[in-house]
């Protein structure tokens, strides 16, 4: 394993995310599982990152533990300067609604409620001002100004993942994590959701943390990491060059 | 706040399915719970007003000693708000046209009667009528059998002492239709205050006065304990719930309704708690994604809190819209049996336990796996948790048995009702525990396979969890139901043998020893035989072991019969529907000793043994007891407190006879002849005594009737909702089978026949949770004896298994009208 301190000095960029030994453990009946085995790294404000592995390879458990979802077993996870690690639940939920965006691999809209609908929940929960506004906004930038009314059943994949890509980006994240985004999309329209999803986090500026199994996807992030068996590690052919969109 | 109010607005939770049927829950439960409590309370009431109109009145004074009572005593009833109305009850000869007759007088005032109306004639041909009154001063109305009596007729004058009166009309019920002696002759009733000018009541005639009171029950009680201490002993006070004949009756009326009430209470709230936990397994996944995008436990809390309160108004407030107009639907079905209006009457008393039973449903049975969202981790918007493993249900299993023990507890008032039924639930959870362990030990060694059998039982294992909560809301359902079914068929069964066919509807009292024989004969004749003759010496009880019996027992326990004389007989066998519960009746040959009547002798502390003496004319007779018996009052046959062997000092004294027997209505003009052929017999009429209890069993009958229908309703349409919610499962189940190749034949017997095996398991279950609890209800409440019942025992489990078979059958209609590859679409 890498030794990522020693790529990313401290102080040479501003961290957005800082994770040092991290491990994750899970009780199982008969013993225990380790999921996460030591992982350190760091990611810069602005970067987008790809963790690249393999079903049962432990990322999914990674992302969630660097957005805040779970508490790791050992190790710290610092995002945006908290360290979400010793913050309670409540206190992290919190961070997550002023900082955090996701996108997922199953969209998780709520089919209650129309596209429009989607998009303004995570801006009212923040107490935004004019909610519908700028979910229409949002909306009408991922090309589905005609689609505000629709609900979620009323929509093909693609359409449902950009929704969602909107509701990441309503509330302004400084990160956003992505769980397979493309996962659940063909390979054309998977190909038009990466874009979309590369373009907004470019305009914004946000720090891009993605999980992914497809290569090409991962090949326009400005970092990859590979993950196996728990075990994050950079490969030597990474660059520092700003991404190609 | 558009996206989360909508989130969170009922009109958005009503398209939800499982929102739908926790809604549907509530609302069937405070539905039922109001109809049930509403018709209870109304029954109650209609049921104590026909039962006052005995007493046309909810009270009466009566004062043997043919003195009026003091005016103090009426005024001060009246100051309590208490209605008051008077009747002079005597004896004497009236005089028709030619012919003179001995007569019952009753002369009654304005207020006549209090509680329920009197039933006349105009004439013999004319339709009958029911009137709030009584005759006119100047008027009397007249037995018909009077008519051929006098030979005279309506509009004719009858002769009263001094004083001639109109016959306005004919005498067909009263509703106090009398017991007492005085009231043997043919009636006549008359206006109160002609009674003076007659100048028939002279000192020391024996003359009856009797007052009549009807108000609210707290003021007649507190009127009765301010008199109670100047009552003198020929004063009797007289209630509804005296009345021996009734009392029972109501009793159990009103025990049952309490009971349906538990029922749909425990329905209700197993609706509600399966409905709920359904609800908080779907909303796991949004409660996550919120959680996700930053709403805090606390914050889920509320939100999920706040529904539930809306869900409750709408559940109270639909529930009432259901249940107001079935409540007057119910209350026309009971006025169309009682041929009377019944006062349609919104009583907030008996509204407010379903809106406390919505409250408790929800915040005990709905409140627990919903407060547990909040515990749903975010970890789960990216890889699905484990799930509830059934172990954090256990404290909502707690609270649960708690609010029913509660509720049920509210309802009936009684905690020998509330433990039966927890006792029944709760073998009926443990049975549970163990058959779910041993579904799982003997269908783990199923494999595969493609008959429909195989397919079915891997189906049940498969779905084990969900198997076993459907089993056990069924099974309760299915308890309770049959609990209900057999409680109402032992009561109707054992108010049928109160009064059978042919009761007895009339007595023949003061039958001299010389004609017994001859009286015997003549209904012989007639084909009307007599049941058994029993002599009758009227004797007071004065002694007690040597000492005058109102020393011996203090006052408190001072009862009726020690105030008058008593009738006294003797016979040789003991009476089919006594029972003796101490001593030994006598033997054949003997000749000492007396038998008592089991609760006055209670009453007055009397034991085997003791020494009693009555006196008799100016003789004593001492004789010691020898038995104590139980007597049914109700039999509507000579009943006696003390009775001796033949053969002993009693036959020596002066007796009359006394029988009872059946005259069909259409016989009656017998009487006539009998009357006149044997006119110092005294014929009591209780016909209509037992048309009236019979029309009482009758509404009972019809509420009982009425209320089950809905609590079977309420049953169905919670096995429908529990069903429902694994809809969803299933239909994904189906369609994957028909991708997979699976024959639609096959797919329909195999799911049908898992749902026969789940009806079944529940049905047998629940019949015998159901004989358990009605062991032990009939035990502790209705004083029967067990016995299985096989009217259920075997119906109702096959019954479960139709039932839920063709429910299975309908639920895959989408499986198998539509391409198994859009259902699969549909359902993602």
């Amino acid at each position: 394993m890498n030794d990522q301190t020693e790529h990313y000095p401290e102080g040479r960029q501003s961290a957005m995310l800082k994770v040092s030994g991290l491990t994750h453990r899970v009780s199982l009946e008969t013993d225990t599982l380790t999921i996460l085995q030591g992982v350190s790294l760091e990611i810069n404000r602005g970067e987008s990152v790809a963790i690249v592995g393999r079903s049962g390879s432990g990322k999914t458990t990674l992302l969630g533990l660097l957005a805040g979802l779970d508490t790791p077993t050992e190790g710290t996870v610092e995002l945006d300067g908290a360290v979400i690690s010793k913050l309670s639940e409540d206190e992290r939920a919190k961070l997550r609604a002023q900082r955090v965006g996701f996108v997922f691999q199953s969209f998780q809209l709520l089919p209650a409620l129309t596209a429009l609908e989607n998009v303004m929940l995570p801006l009212e929960l923040g107490g935004h001002e004019a909610p519908e506004k700028k979910a229409r906004e949002l909306l009408e930038r991922v090309g589905l100004g005609e689609r505000l009314t629709h609900t979620p059943r009323q929509l093909s994949g693609g359409e449902q993942q950009r929704v969602a890509i909107a509701r990441a980006f309503a509330s302004d994240p400084v990160v956003l994590f992505a769980d397979e985004p493309t996962g659940n999309l063909d390979n054309r329209t998977g190909q038009a959701v990466s874009d979309l999803l590369m373009a907004l986090n470019h305009e914004q500026g946000t720090t891009l943390v993605m999980v992914t199994h497809d290569e090409h996807l991962a090949a326009r992030c400005g970092r990859q990491f590979n993950i196996e068996a728990g075990v994050l590690t950079e490969p030597d052919t990474h660059t520092d060059e700003e991404p190609v969109i | 706040m558009v996206a989360s109010r909508k989130l969170m607005s009922i009109r958005r939770d009503w398209r939800e399915r499982d929102v739908r049927v926790v809604l549907a829950a509530l609302m069937i439960a405070v539905a039922t719970v109001a109809t049930i409590a509403l018709f209870a309370s109304q029954l109650q009431r209609t049921l104590v007003s026909s039962a006052s109109s005995f007493l046309a009145a909810d009270r009466q004074l009566e004062a043997e000693n043919g003195r009026p009572i003091p005016d103090a005593w009426l005024t001060e009833a009246q100051s309590r708000q208490l209605k008051t109305g008077q009747m002079v009850e005597f004896s004497t000869m009236v005089f028709g046209a030619d012919n003179f007759q001995l007569v019952s007088i009753k002369a009654v005032s304005n207020e006549y009667p209090l509680r329920g109306q009197v039933e006349i004639q105009l004439g013999p041909d004319e339709p009958r009528q029911l009137v709030s009154s009584g005759p006119a001063p100047g008027e009397v109305w007249i037995n018909p059998r009077l008519l051929r009596l006098l030979d005279t007729n309506v509009g004719d004058t009858l002769e009263v002492g001094n004083l001639e009166l109109e016959i306005s009309g004919l005498l067909v019920r009263e509703p106090d239709g009398g017991f007492r002696l005085s009231a043997l002759a043919p009636r006549v009733m008359m206006h109160a205050d002609d009674v003076p000018d007659t100048g028939v009541i002279q000192e020391g005639s024996r003359v009856e006065y009797v007052y009549l009171f009807a108000g609210e029950e707290a003021a007649l009680e507190g009127y009765y304990r301010w008199l109670q201490p100047q009552l003198e002993p020929s004063h009797e006070w007289e209630g509804v719930r005296d009345g021996e004949t009734f009392s029972r009756s109501l009793e159990r009326a009103e025990r049952f309704l309490l009971l349906g009430g538990s029922l749909a209470v425990m329905l209700a709230a197993v609706a509600v708690a399966v409905a709920s936990r359904q609800y908080a397994l779907s909303q796991r996944d949004t409660v996550a994604l919120l959680k996700t995008l930053g709403v805090s436990s606390q914050g889920i809390g509320r939100l999920y809190l706040q529904r539930l309160g809306l869900w409750g108004l709408a559940g109270a407030v639909g529930g009432l819209v259901i249940a107001l107009p079935l409540y007057w639907l119910l209350s026309r079905l009971l006025s169309d049996v009682l041929e009377r209006p019944v006062d349609y009457q919104l009583d907030p008393a008996a509204l407010a336990p379903s809106l406390l039973t919505a409250l408790v449903s929800l915040f005990a049975f709905a409140y627990p796996p919903i407060r547990r969202l909040r515990n749903v981790p975010a970890m789960r918007v990216l890889r699905s948790q484990p799930g509830e493993s059934g172990r954090e249900a256990l404290p909502d299993l707690t609270v649960a048995l708690v609010a029913i023990f509660g509720l049920v507890w509210m309802y009936a008032g009684e905690v020998s009702l509330v433990l039966a039924l927890l006792g029944g639930l709760i073998l009926l959870l443990g049975t549970l525990a163990l058959l779910g362990w041993l579904m799982v030990l003997g269908l783990r060694k199923i494999r595969g396979g493609g008959n429909a059998w195989r397919l079915a039982l891997v189906g049940l294992y498969r779905h084990r969890r969900a198997s076993l909560s459907q089993i056990s809301v069924f099974a309760m359902t299915l308890m309770l139901a049959a609990t209900l079914i057999l409680v109402r068929t032992s009561l109707l069964a054992d108010w049928q043998a109160q009064l059978p066919e042919n009761t007895p509807n009339h007595f023949l009292i003061n039958i001299a020893p010389d004609v017994v024989e001859d009286v015997d004969a003549f209904w012989q004749d007639r084909g009307q035989p007599l049941d058994q003759l029993y002599p009758m010496v009227r004797g007071r009880f004065t002694e007690l072991n040597g000492a005058p019996v109102k020393e011996a027992v203090t006052k408190d326990e001072r009862v009726g019969a020690l105030n008058r004389e008593l009738n006294l007989t003797w016979m040789e066998s003991l009476p089919a529907d006594n029972e003796i519960v101490d001593g030994e009746w006598f033997s054949p040959g003997q000749t000492r000793g007396v038998s008592v009547e089991a609760e006055l002798a209670e009453k007055l502390g009397l034991k085997v043994g003791d020494e009693l003496t009555f006196t008799i004319g100016s003789e004593k007779v001492t004789e010691a007891v020898t038995s104590i018996r139980t007597v049914q009052w109700d039999s509507m046959k000579p009943n006696f407190y003390m009775a001796f062997p033949p053969g002993g000092g009693l036959e020596e004294m002066p007796a009359t006879w006394i029988t009872s027997f059946y005259l069909p209505p259409v016989n009656k003009n017998a009487l006539n002849e009998f009357s006149r052929r044997y006119p110092t017999i005294s014929v009591l009429e209780i016909d209509h005594i037992i048309e009236r209890i019979q029309d009482i069993v009758r509404q009972v009958t019809q509420a009982i009737e009425a209320i089950l229908v809905l609590i079977l309703a309420a049953a169905l349409v919670v096995m429908a909702a529990v069903v429902s919610a694994t809809l969803r499962d299933r239909q994904r189940e189906g369609a994957l089978l028909r991708t997979l190749g699976g024959r639609q034949s096959l797919l329909v017997r195999s799911t049908m026949l898992e749902f026969a095996l789940l009806g079944l398991f529940a049905g047998v279950l629940g019949v015998a949770a159901a004989e358990a609890a009605v062991w032990a209800l009939q035990f502790r409440m209705f004083e029967g004896e067990f016995q299985w019942h096989w009217a259920i025992v075997l119906p109702i489990p096959l019954l479960s298994a139709v039932v839920l078979a063709l429910f299975g059958r309908w639920q895959l209609r989408p499986v198998l009208s539509v391409s198994p590859m859009l259902l699969l679409r549909r359902l993602e």
